[in-house]
Formats: C-alpha cells, structure tokens, sequence
C-alpha cells in the first residue's frame, strides 16, 4: 500500500491528532474573528500590529515558532486546523503543499501583492502549477559577522575552509543546508547547479567541511549564543545572522559584517494559508496579509527589525540609511544573492553533514 | 471475589494511562521505523532497510557508541567523586543533613542553559579559570581545550548529574546499619577489608540507581556537548532530532531511536542475569540489602 | 567470691584477671556516660552488667569492644593495655544487640567472616565454620541468608559467628532483648551451657535482673555511670552494698534510719518501723544516716504486738501467692508475699514481723 500521509488521513490515525481536531470547531464557535498566527516573535510584536488591530473585529492569537522545522511538525502532525496562518521559509513552501497543508493565496484579496520586488515575482518557489501557495513577506541575507578589532581585514568565505591565523576562533551554524550551500560557494559550484550537485560534488564538499571543521571553535545553535561567543571573544568570526552585527555594534564592539563575492545566502519567509480557513475568516486573514505587506507594517519591521519586506509599499517612506541597512539601497544587490531552496537530495545532504560532525 | 474485581477496575486507569504514555508512543514510533519517506510522503511499506543503514553507516554506529560511552564514563566519575560525599551526608552530617542535601540540589534550580552558561564563564579562553593561570604564570597561552572540548562536555555532564548519583547513594547509605561495619571491625576486618567486603556490596543497589539515572540522562543530554562540545558536539540525539525536524525522516529517526533503546534493553537485561548469578544479586533480589 | 575462686589464667597464675578496667571514664561533650568505674572479670567466668537503660553499661561495654575511645582511665586484657588496639586487633568478639548479621551473605559465610583473617586453609575454614555452627544447632541452615531466619536463629548465627574466633572474651549486648520471653528462658539455659563447654569468658550486657541471675557468675550493677556492686548473684541479692542495689535487685523495702551502735559486722538503727539489730555493710559508725532493706519474702503476718503496724493498700493475685503493698509509718512503702488463701483486706490495718538476722542493713547514699 503505497499511501500518502494528508492531514485528514492523519487525523484519522493518530488519536493526538485527533482530539486536537474535535476539539477546534468548538474553539471556532466561540471566537469566530479570532485568528491564530503561527511566526516568529520578532515579527509579530504590538506595535508592528497597532494599526491593524485598531479597527477591533479582529482579534490575534500569536502562536510562536522556534524553527521552521517545528512549524511543519507541528502541521503535519494534524496541528493545520488550529492556524489561520504561518509563515513557513520561502525554500520549504514546497513541503507545506507537498503535504496537501496549504490553499492558494487570492491574489484579488491582497492588493499590496502588487508590489513585490521582481525577484520575489519571478521566482518558482513557494508556487505550484501557477498557484502562489506562499508570499514572500519579508528577506535578509546570512552574511559573514566579524569581530573587526580581532581581525585584519574583511574575510571572505574562504576563512572558514583554508589557513591556520584563526584556527579555533571560527564558528559555523549548525545547519546542513547553509553549511553545504556555503562549501559549494567557496568551490565555486555554479548557484544553478549548487541544489542538485551529483556524488562528485558532493565528495568535494564534504572534504572541505572536513577541513573547516578543524578549524572551528564550534557550531553555533541559536544567535543569542553566537552573539554571546562573540562578546566573549571566543569567536572573532562566523557564518551568522545580522543581529549580532548591530547588538555589538551598540554595545561598543568594532563589528563587520562581510559579504562575499562569491555569493551571500539569501533567506525569505512567507505568509501562507493552511487549508480549510473559509469564509468570512479567510477574507479577514488575506485583509492580514495585505496589511502585513502594507506600508505601516513595512516601515515598522525597517526599523524595528531591521528587516526588509517582500514589496516596496514602504520603501519611500525610508531614508537612505536605513535602506542600506536592509540591503534595499541598490537592489541590484539582490541578484547576487543565492536564495535557499530545497535540495533534490536534502536526505543525503542532511547525512554528509552529520558525518562531517561525528568523524 | 467481589473484592478483587473492584480491584481490578480501580487499577484499569493506572494501566490505560501506562499504555497511553509510556507503550503507545513507543509502538508507534516502533512502527515509523520500518516505512520509508519519500520526499515529505511517509510510505508505509514495510522495509528494514532503515536498520540496514543504521548498521552500514559508520556515523550512526559511532555516534551510539560514543553516546553510551559517555554514559558509562559519566556515571563512573560522578560514582567515584558521589561516593564519598554521600557517604559523608549519610553518616557524618547529624544537624544539617537538610542544608546539604538542598545545597547539593541548588544547581538543579538554576537550570540546564545557566549552568551551561556559567561553565563557559569559568572554562573559556578569556575564562576565569584560563586567565587565573595566566596571572600566576601557570600557562603563557589560554589552555583552548579547556571549552569547546569532549573534556569540557564530560566535566559539565558530571556537574550536571553528579547530584542524581549522590542521592542514589545517599539513600544506600541511610539504609546501611551502621552496627554492620562495626561487626564487620569486630570480626578482624580493616577499613579496607570492610569496605570491599561490607559496605561496598550493600550500597551496590544506590550505586546502580545512580549510575542508571546518570547514564540514562547523559545519553539524552544533547544540549550539553551542543554548546560546550564544540564542533565535535554532535550526538546521537540531536542526529536524530536532525533526522525528525530538518531532514523529515521519522523512519530514519525512529529506527535509531529503536535500536538504541533495544540496545539497551539488552544491556540491562544482561546485566540483571550476571547479577541474579552472583550471590550479591540474589541478596538484592531477596530485598536484602 | 566464687569467680574468684574459680579465676585459673591460661599461664596457670592465680587470681590474674582476664580483664581489667581501671578508672575507665567516658564522656560525650559533657554528658558522662561512665564515670571511672574499677572491675575486674576473672577467666572462664560469664558475668554481667546489669542496669536499668542509660546506666552507661552499653559505652562500657563499646569501649571494652574498641567502638568508642576511653576519655580516661585504662582497660587491660591478660595484662595489657587495649589503648589505641584497634576494635579488629582485639581478642575479643562481640553478639549485637539485634545481632547485625551481614544482610548480603549467607549463614556459612557471615561465620566464615572473621576466620578470613587468620592464616586458615579452605578445608579448616570450613570446618570451624560447621563445627561454630554444630555448637549452636544451625547446621541445617548454613545455605540460607538472615532475612530468611526467625529472630532465635539469627540469634545462634550471631553467636556462632562470634565464637568461632575463639575470642578471649565475648561480649554479648543485650542479646535476648528482641526475644519473646519463652524462647529467652531457653536461650539462657544454652548460653550458659555454651559459655561452660567452650571455657570461654563471656560479658554480657543486660537490663533484665532475672536474666543476670539465671547466667551470672558475677554480676556487675551500674547506675547512672558508677560501678554500685560486683558480687555474685547470691551475694547481690543477700547483702546490697547500696539502697539502689537492694531496691534495684528484688525490690527491697527500704527504710531510713539512723545507726545506732554498730558492732563488727551487725548494727542497731532506728527506723519509722521501729529499732531492729541486723548484719550491716562494712564501716559504719554511730549517727550514720543508713537504710533497713527487709526483702518481701523476709516479712510475715503476724498476731499480737510484735513487728511493726501497716495499712494495706493494693492486694495483686500471683497465682501461688498474693502480692501485697502496705504503708507504714514514715509513709514508707512496704511490699510482702501472703501465701494465705485470701489476702488481708485493702485498707485494713495488719502488723508485720521479720527475722533481723536475715534483713540487712546500708550506708544511706549521698543522694538519698
């Protein structure tokens, strides 16, 4: 019996799933313009949501996530009708409707859709057979976070793979797509290539992880620890996020923040739509998307982030400085960007790396 | 008869509850180890070639014998350094024996990331300890494998679970008569002979308490050798929580689950016969000591 | 003394004791326990230490074990000084009280314990081991482990275990305490029976007068940490040398007075009951404050004007014999054995009379 796991047919077998679902329609019954956003506490704070909420027929539950691991679990494991909305990462839209757990977005219902930037119109991920199952809802890019007082100059990718002058005060995430992803970067592994690399490739990477990995003083898990390894100066340099960059930064360190040219990861979440959200619900969940690519929820995440968002709505209410700050000053910039999508053989890519760690 | 069936359905919910929490979970994620996945499609065909890959994989074998490894060296130093101290909270403690057993607990309240947090104050580069050699003239560099080490995992595990061993021998301790080693001296037996021939043998149950509690939790511990480990952090646990959340290959990540637990199954089963052999076993069987 | 008679050391001396206290003080931060007591018990003699619970008999007999350090004074076996030995160098071996048998092993092997210390083949370990156990009727139990034995056998293993060291002293406290009366009748018998065919000397804890006098051929009284008496049973019970030990041992009357005149080995004194001349303890003078002791079995009932005039109180029914309380004047309390069928009547006044030559006289002690 070769059968596909959806959401109904695990609600029909796991008995947790289950009770979780009996329990929803009561939940509805009772708080009808109460809708459940599962996403990132940063991204979902009060003020950012002021101007939304201020009308009162809708009220919002925050469901927040740790990783966009845990989110799909969650959904997977028949948690979809208890959502409104998630905001899964821009490359794993594709589990999400793969898995049958998202309806497409109505375009009709969400105007500020229309300012997209090009790349985020463009490109195939988060679609399916011309459907968009995920918006683009807002990006950043995973640069390299140096301590400059410790360091000679800006490095480049090639720090983490070659030379002993900081053996031992480097730190990776630990996270197999972006540590491969970085290896094909520094092997020059062309960016259209670098998602279906064949065993060869693959070889070469993992030789060259072997290599970082002596180098390495760690693998960093959660930024709040990266920051604080690099306060205490057990880390001079990493594959990072960029808040670390400007938490330092504030408290008196010489940071930088470095940007190769071989390529910067790009990251992307979106916003989508679990199925079975309907009626006069779902028109007020795509009244919250449209506003979350709006302009006032835009220049809040600008400056409060620093985050850019999916479209341009607020991109003339910025200054120069702040739109340097989110990357959005020149957007050319966006096309030497390598947008994480999901590898034809993340299985494979996801063993590489623990073997990497365990040898 | 009455009497014994009332029995039976009051205990009905004690039974549906272990079933529910304990058996269910395992026999379904028994069950996830024999399908395949297929991109984000779980297929339920029946296949062992999960448990093929586990033994073929040089990783995965690694990864669960170094988790156990760490589990026996871990409950072995907290049993050499608990030893003692339980011994001196059970027999020379008389008015504050309270104090030192919730001082011994204190660490436990602070949780798991502070105590993290506070070893890498103390073991880092620029660490307490790195810089106190430092100004004595001890050491000319920072000593770096003081943090982010297999040596560092190792000294935090005991920390973490050291108190888990000294209760377990406290509680031997307490229930070791105390007339037991004076007849032992009067019988002509030194400190040494006593030791090994009395009081040894009779806080073998506390020692065995404690060494399962600690190697259980050391095995499980992944946070630990994650933030002090360094790059050769990984376990087998975060492997399999890798193989659950990024890779969605719950088969993969079951199997693993299964083969440890039954490795382990057949660890302790094996350890109960060699101790029902023994003459030691059969005296804890009978509740004798 | 009989023990005395009796004491023959190993060497053929006389009159040396096997073991020697003197001055022998403990003292637990302040609280004194033993308050340098003078004994000595002769060779192949069982004695015992009789009190009543915290005369301080046990830390004697701990510090005589090596479990506890003396605070002053010396102990002395065959001669020489037990300071600083060891509890495991000692010669000596000890019955606990609830017998502390090792939980972990098996009969044969908690009597085989302390012959691992001596330089013993396999084959004469084992048949110490089985001899010790024939001594104490437990040979068909030698494979089982304590908790699988009733409290009279774990008794014998811990007695077996102890001989079968051949110790120059054995030291039993309070062995029989967790014994139902009936089988502590029998252990008695065989411990005495044991003590006589090994030759052994043993020391035995007890707070039980009756056990004392059923084994003893010495006894020794303490009280609240001093040594009162050691004598022989008969000797105990006949002639007290102190109020606490005629009251103690028997519960004899006991009634103040002054002495008299004392004369050799007999005294007159004056008591509420009136004035008697009966044998008296060693030393005293005229004036002396001194006690009467009048042993219930010594008083009888009596017509006419002799004796002395009491109101009966209480009247108890022992089966052979009643036991009756009475007070005198002097508001002293007197009890006697009445073999008559029935009892004089509660609240009626009888008159009493005793042989004098049988009564006994003590110096009243300074804490009354």
């Amino acid at each position: 019996m070769n059968f596909q796991i959806n959401r109904r047919g695990l609600l029909k077998t796991a008995a947790a799933g289950a009770a979780f679902g009996a329990l929803q329609p009561f939940n509805r019954a009772f708080a009808a313009t109460d809708l459940v956003w599962m996403t990132w506490e940063n991204l979902a704070k009060d003020d950012y949501l002021a101007a939304f909420l201020k009308g009162g027929d809708v009220s919002l539950t925050k469901n927040f996530i740790g990783t966009d691991d845990e989110q799909f679990a969650k959904l997977r494991a028949g948690g979809a009708s208890s959502v409104d909305l998630i905001t899964p990462g821009l490359d794993k839209v594709e589990y999400y409707v793969a898995s049958d757990l998202l309806q497409p977005i109505d375009f009709a219902k969400v105007p500020n859709a229309a300012l997209l930037y090009d790349t985020f119109k463009k490109t195939d991920l988060g679609k399916k057979d011309g459907k968009t199952y995920g918006i683009p809802f807002y990006w950043g890019i995973n640069p390299i976070v140096y301590r400059a007082d410790l360091m000679d100059g800006e490095p480049d990718w090639s720090v983490f793979f070659e030379g002993d002058k900081y053996k031992g005060k480097l730190a990776m995430r630990d996270y197999a797509l972006e540590g491969i992803m970085i290896a094909a970067l520094y092997l020059g592994i062309p960016k259209d290539k670098m998602f279906d690399m064949d065993d060869k490739e693959l070889a070469e990477v993992k030789k060259a992880l072997l290599a970082q990995k002596k180098l390495l003083r760690t693998y960093w898990n959660s930024i709040g620890d990266l920051t604080n390894l690099f306060a205490s100066g057990e880390v001079v340099c990493a594959f990072s996020w960029v808040p670390p960059y400007y938490d330092l930064s504030a408290r008196g360190l010489k940071m930088g923040m470095a940007k190769p040219k071989a390529g910067v990861i790009g990251w992307c979440d979106t916003i989508a739509v679990p199925k079975g959200v309907e009626g006069e619900k779902l028109d007020k969940v795509f009244s919250l998307v449209n506003y979350l690519l709006g302009p006032e929820y835009g220049e809040k995440l600008a400056f409060g982030g620093p985050y850019a968002q999916g479209t341009s709505a607020a991109l003339d209410k910025l200054p120069d400085e702040q739109k340097e700050k989110i990357f959005v000053k020149d957007l050319s910039i966006m096309d030497s960007f390598v947008w994480k999508k999901n590898p034809a053989r993340y299985n494979d890519w996801v063993a590489l790396w623990n073997e990497v760690k365990a040898s | 008869m009455a009497r014994s069936r009332t029995g039976f359905w009051l205990s009905v919910p004690v039974y549906a509850a272990v079933v529910a929490l304990c058996v269910a979970p395992l026999l379904i994620l028994l069950a996830y180890s024999f399908f395949q996945v297929s991109f984000v499609a779980v297929l339920k065909e029946p296949t062992l070639k999960n448990y093929v890959r586990i033994v073929g994989s040089d990783t995965y074998r690694w990864l669960i014998l170094k988790a156990f490894g760490s589990g026996l060296m871990v409950a072995a130093i907290t049993a050499v350094i608990g030893y003692p101290v339980a011994w001196f909270i059970a027999k020379r403690v008389v008015a504050a024996k309270s104090a030192f057993l919730t001082l011994l607990l204190v660490p436990l309240y602070t949780g798991d990331l502070v105590r993290i947090f506070a070893w890498r104050m103390l073991l880092g580069a620029e660490g307490v300890l790195n810089t106190f050699l430092m100004a004595f003239g001890a050491i000319r560099e920072p000593i770096g494998a003081l943090l982010f080490s297999s040596l560092a995992t190792h000294i935090v595990l005991t920390y973490n679970y050291l108190p888990f061993m000294v209760l377990g021998l406290w509680l031997a301790f307490e229930a070791l008569d105390d007339r037991l080693v004076e007849a032992a001296a009067d019988l002509g037996a030194g400190a040494v002979s006593t030791f090994r021939r009395v009081t040894l043998p009779l806080t073998v149950p506390g020692l065995v308490a404690g060494s399962m509690m600690v190697f259980v939790m050391v095995v499980g511990d992944y946070l630990t050798p994650q933030l002090v480990g360094g790059a050769s952090g990984i376990t087998i646990i975060s492997a399999i929580n890798d193989l659950f959340g990024t890779a969605f290959d719950w088969p993969l990540g079951s199997a693993i689950a299964w083969t440890m637990l039954a490795i382990l199954a057949l660890a302790f089963a094996g350890a109960a016969i060699v101790i029902n052999r023994s003459s030691l076993g059969k005296a804890l069987a009978a509740g004798e000591a | 003394m009989i023990a005395a008679d009796r004491a023959k050391d190993t060497s053929g001396q006389e009159n040396r004791p096997l073991l020697q206290g003197i001055a022998v003080h403990k003292d637990y931060g302040g609280v004194h326990a033993v308050r340098g007591v003078d004994f000595r018990i002769a060779p192949n003699s069982y004695v015992t230490l009789l009190g009543p619970s915290g005369c301080g008999k046990t830390s004697l007999l701990r510090m005589i074990g090596g479990f506890e350090a003396l605070s002053s004074g010396v102990l002395e076996l065959d001669g020489q000084s037990l300071a600083g030995v060891p509890a495991s160098k000692r010669p000596v071996n000890t019955v606990f009280q609830n017998y502390a048998l090792f939980p972990h092993l098996s009969v044969q092997e908690n009597v085989g314990f302390g012959l691992a210390y001596r330089r013993l083949s396999k084959g004469d370990m084992a048949s110490r081991v089985e001899g010790a156990l024939s001594q104490v009727q437990m040979t068909p139990m030698a494979k089982r482990r304590p908790r699988q034995l009733s409290g009279g056998q774990q008794q014998r293993v811990a007695l077996a275990r102890a001989i079968v060291n051949e110790p120059r002293l054995l030291l039993l406290d309070e062995p029989l305490s967790a014994l139902d009366r009936r089988m502590r009748k029998d252990m008695q018998i065989e411990l005495k029976d044991l003590q006589r065919r090994l030759g052994m000397t043993f020391l035995h804890v007890t707070h039980d007068q009756e056990e004392a006098f059923a084994l003893s051929d010495e006894i020794i009284v303490m009280n609240n940490g001093r040594i009162e008496q050691q004598a022989s049973p008969a000797e105990i019970y006949r002639r007290p040398a102190s109020a606490y030990v005629a009251d103690f041992i028997g519960g004899a009357n006991l009634a103040p007075g002054t002495i008299l005149g004392a004369v050799g080995e007999a005294a007159v004194i004056d008591t509420p009951l009136g004035r008697f001349e009966c044998p008296a303890v060693a030393g005293l003078r005229d004036g002396d404050k001194a006690v009467l002791c009048i042993r219930p079995e010594l008083l009888r009932l009596q017509a006419g004007e002799d004796g002395f005039e009491v109101v009966v109180t209480h009247t108890v029914f022992r089966g052979a014999e009643w036991l009756v309380e009475a007070k005198a004047s002097g508001d002293i309390t007197i009890s006697l054995i009445v073999d008559d069928p029935e009892p004089p009547a509660v609240g009626s006044a009888v008159r009493l009379g005793f042989d004098p030559t049988r009564a006994w006289i003590v110096a009243a002690s300074a804490g009354g």
